[in-house]
């Protein structure tokens, strides 16, 4: 024997770990609260991720929630995506046992005196298929028959559900071929070609199956990073305008890259006229699919400058919102991830070109030591300024076996806009949550911008805005030419801009009407560049009001 | 190296068996060596075991045995015959060196030590000190074995723990004799540090400083605790006291630096990394933050450190950030070639990073 050998055999100490750590997010400032956090009657979804000890990857990724309005009766609707129930050891065929009521994805009705109700059966949305666990979902009209329609995202099978215009749905996901397989994640409905159909993009996590499912860390069991699994493609479908889609994801070039994809959002953010796409990659670069006009795309993330963090290591990129911060009129990114890094804010520096701003923008304040998923760029106190709202929570449920200073649960951050800088605000809770899905909208109608959250194993939880002084004005776009939705407009009032899309944040799909907080400004005016090319003016039009502005027919 | 082999054929002769071994234990002695040197150690042990019943008293019958074992990694079984074969021969090096050995690789470190000792293995005795609590004496064995054999990497290890763990007993030292004191809170505050319980760290250095305000460092550790929960502000206030109490650390002005830039602060941060660089010219983490800090105000400043933490770094991973933040510079500037050949570099290191693109 040698000594080397002696020393080989008695190598086994471990390595001292000391990461960087952690957090203290410290509680909200005692400024006054933006948000009241409301229970709201005839809601009781419950987000069921049923976590095992065996620690699936799964059970720690949903749900979405999507603001729509169904039934276009004028309220706000809420749609919930849930999980589906893991068992300890899961066999093929795998069952989720989605028959289950309590496993359901739910459809809630808003009435005139703001109570809800839940109609998730009568509007036949009520089984999500024993073998799909959910995830996201997404709403768009891609028919263009006045009525939004319902995609939902799950591990197994996506779901189109087209809106039937009498208060119920239809599942036409066979006939549209739209159900990719594998683990979807986000999804959203835009219209890349401009052919005035809204077409579908879907980001998918990760190759997981049950057979691949492991379990991570070794005394203390837990989630397997991402990069335990290969990466995977997304998918775009274009939409033939008959019902139909064809998935274009090899031709677009979309398919050429794999990934960890998560968030998804939407945005022209080179002013070509045609809209683009960012997928937030989980502990990889992240993607900027550029669209080049003639039906593919170019991912430019690294060259671009939007691949990476400000001091150049991969985000683990969950959600993300793709508007413009900073009224450059320019959509800017905000990317959340897990701690021991800031949320990344990339700035449109314009001619194509992003630069990593996190620092600048105060996000080195905010973050670092929190987990972010649902994110929103709302301007949530009417200043003009768009706010930044973000759902908190670690990604394992035992990380504070791991890291004292880390929590699994966490409340959210709000953080005000001061003309390009953000501060941390007091959003009207504390309560730490296990957050992920949010989306974004005016569920009372106050022309105040409203927050829903979903947490895993947990009730949602209603952000209800205290409102203000601040003038507002809130639009809806008609389409003619361009797709009803209007999605992919840029709407520009009083030097703020605003990409419509109701894509962006978590899983989750936000009120499609545009809000513009307009200070103390009592009349707005109003230009319009139409995906269709067409740019319309309106000038003075009053403030603190809903309207619907219907594309003109004429350039 | 300095764990050369322990070259048995220099003490038992291979080729023959030993001459004082019992007649009858001769050829069964012989086979055995046979066997080892033929690789086959089942067989030898076999052997030398038949040889062992024959002559329980012939040390080098059961140092054959014992070392048969040791070749074989058996070594809970070597430690018998090697500790029968050390009462009848105490003054064996042969025997000392390999007992040491066993008993040091099953966990006796304690019991291995006097064997260790009477060998002059300083690099063995340093690690069985290490392994049985004797951290001062390790880590003077473990220098006294490095000075002959410098860069031996498996010596380098034991002595970085061995001091690691003679700075621990210290520290516990300290906490016994005074955990009132400032030097005591300072102690246990790098304790809850080291276990990331950060509250509980920045109270201890808190007291420390109100106990000894003038005692350098502290301040230094307690901004350190701050940035750990990412409470840049606080982090900024300490690290400024520190930079205040002792103008002319560094580390001090970098911490300080990095905690204005953390919050966007470049400006400042820029001219408190200058003042670093100053002090300790070519810190690569302080060039890098430098270059960070003035890619706004002054672009050719920022080159300048980046094109230094390139020069300082070669190819490592903050070399590759240097390439990424220069090709950010060089686009805002217009100069695209520039930034499209720092991206180049910047994934020519990723890929040898093992990080090729998506």
């Amino acid at each position: 024997m040698t000594r080397r050998e002696l020393l080989s055999l008695l190598f086994s100490l471990g390595a001292l770990e000391f990461g960087s750590v952690l957090d203290a997010q410290g509680t909200n400032p005692k400024t006054a609260p933006v948000f009241q956090v409301k229970t709201l009657k005839g809601i009781d979804f419950v987000l069921r991720n049923s976590p095992t000890s065996r620690k699936h990857l799964i059970e720690t990724m949903p749900g979405g929630v999507a603001l729509l309005d169904y039934n276009n009766d004028g309220l706000l609707d809420i749609f919930f995506v849930n999980g589906g129930n893991v068992r300890e050891k899961m066999t093929t065929p795998i069952n989720f046992d989605r028959r289950n009521p309590a496993y359901w994805n739910r459809l809630y009705r808003q009435n005139p005196d703001g109570t809800y109700t839940d109609v998730t059966e009568r509007a036949g949305l009520a089984h999500a298929g024993d073998s799909n666990y959910g995830m996201g979902v997404a709403v768009g009209d891609y028919d263009n028959d006045g009525f939004p329609d319902i995609y939902v995202t799950n591990f197994g099978k996506n779901i189109l559900y087209h809106n039937n215009g009498d208060g119920t749905f239809t599942d036409v996901t066979a006939r549209a071929g739209v159900a990719a397989g594998g683990w979807s994640a986000s999804a959203g409905f835009f219209d890349y070609d401009n052919d005035g159909r809204l077409d579908l993009f879907v980001t998918r996590y990760l190759d997981w199956s049950v057979e691949s499912s492991k379990t991570c860390g070794s005394e203390r069991p837990t989630y397997c990073p991402p990069g335990s699994f290969p990466g995977i493609t997304n998918v775009l479908y274009r939409n033939r305008g008959d019902g139909t889609f064809e998935d274009v994801s090899v031709a677009s070039g979309i398919a050429a890259k794999k990934s960890h994809g998560l968030g998804v959002a939407f945005a022209d953010y080179d002013g070509d006229g045609f809209t683009d796409i960012f997928v937030a990659n989980d502990a990889t670069d992240q993607f900027l699919f550029h669209n080049n006009g003639d039906g593919t795309f170019t991912e430019c993330g690294l060259d671009s400058g939007a691949a990476l963090s400000e001091t150049g290591r991969m985000p683990s990129g969950m959600g993300v919102v793709f508007q413009d911060y900073d009224n450059d009129g320019l959509p800017d990114l905000i990317v959340t991830q897990l701690p021991h890094d800031p949320y990344v804010l990339f700035h449109n520096d314009g001619k194509g070109l992003f630069s990593a701003q996190e620092l600048e923008a105060g996000f080195g304040i905010l973050s670092g030591n929190v987990s972010g998923w649902g994110v929103g760029l709302e301007d949530f106190d009417n200043d003009g300024w768009k706010d930044a709202f973000i759902v908190q929570g670690h990604v394992f449920d035992n990380v504070e076996t791991y890291d004292d200073s880390l929590r699994y649960r966490e409340p959210p951050l709000l953080a005000l806009n001061r003309a390009g800088r953000f501060e941390r605000a007091d959003p009207g809770s504390d309560l730490p949550v296990a957050g992920r899905g949010s989306a974004f909208g005016d569920l009372n109608n106050d022309g105040w911008m409203d927050v829903v959250t979903t947490s895993l194993g947990d009730a949602p939880q209603f952000y209800f805005n205290r409102r203000g002084q601040f003038h507002w004005l809130t639009i809806t776009l008609r389409g003619k030419r361009s797709n009803r939705d209007g999605f992919g407009a840029r709407v520009q009032v009083n030097g703020q801009t605003r990409f419509a899309t109701a894509a962006g944040s978590y899983l989750s799909s936000n009120d499609k009407r545009l809000h513009f907080g307009l200070g103390s400004a009592q009349t707005a005016d109003i230009e319009i560049r139409w995906p269709s090319g067409i740019r319309q003016v309106l000038r003075g039009v009053k403030a603190d009001q809903f309207i619907v502005i219907e594309e003109s027919a004429q350039p | 190296m300095i764990f050369a082999l322990l070259c048995m054929c220099l003490l038992l002769p291979p080729q023959s068996a030993e001459p004082s071994v019992p007649p009858d234990a001769l050829p069964l002695l012989q086979s055995g060596i046979d066997a080892e040197n033929r690789g086959a150690l089942d067989q030898a042990i076999v052997a030398f075991r038949k040889a062992a019943d024959l002559a329980p008293d012939s040390a080098i019958v059961l140092l054959r045995l014992g070392d048969a074992y040791m070749k074989k990694r058996d070594y809970a079984a070597a430690i018998p015959p090697l500790k029968h074969a050390a009462e009848l021969s105490p003054d064996s090096p042969a025997v000392h060196q390999l007992l040491g050995y066993a008993l040091l690789a099953t966990g006796y470190a304690a019991e291995a030590i006097p064997h260790l000792k009477m060998i002059n293995d300083a690099g063995a005795l340093g690690i069985a000190q290490l392994q049985a609590g004797q951290a001062a004496e390790a880590v003077a064995n473990l220098q006294a074995a490095l000075a002959k054999t410098p860069d031996d990497p498996d010596l380098l290890f034991y002595l970085s723990r061995a001091s690691t763990a003679l700075a621990g007993q210290s520290l516990d030292r300290l906490r016994a004799v005074d955990p009132n004191s400032a030097r005591g809170h300072q102690a246990l505050g790098q304790t809850d540090y080291e276990l990331k319980k950060l509250p509980e760290a920045a109270k201890e250095y808190e007291q420390a400083i109100a106990m000894r305000p003038d005692l350098p460092g502290l301040r230094l550790e307690l901004g350190q605790v701050f940035a750990a929960g990412s409470e840049w502000a606080k982090a900024e206030e300490q690290f400024r006291g520190e930079a205040k109490l002792q103008p002319g650390n560094a580390e001090a002005a970098y911490r300080l630096g990095n905690a204005l830039l953390q919050q966007g602060k470049m400006k400042e941060a820029a001219e408190e990394l200058k003042r670093s660089d100053l002090l300790s010219p070519g810190m690569p983490e302080t060039l890098y933050a430098l270059g960070r800090a003035a890619a706004i105000t002054d672009p050719d400043a920022a080159e300048r450190a980046l094109l230094r933490v390139i020069e300082l770094e070669k190819d490592t991973p903050l070399a590759g950030q240097a390439y990424l933040a220069l090709a950010q510079l060089h686009r805002k500037q217009g100069k695209t070639d520039q930034a499209a050949r720092d991206m180049q570099d910047y994934r020519r290191i990723q890929a040898v990073a093992g990080h090729p693109p998506s």
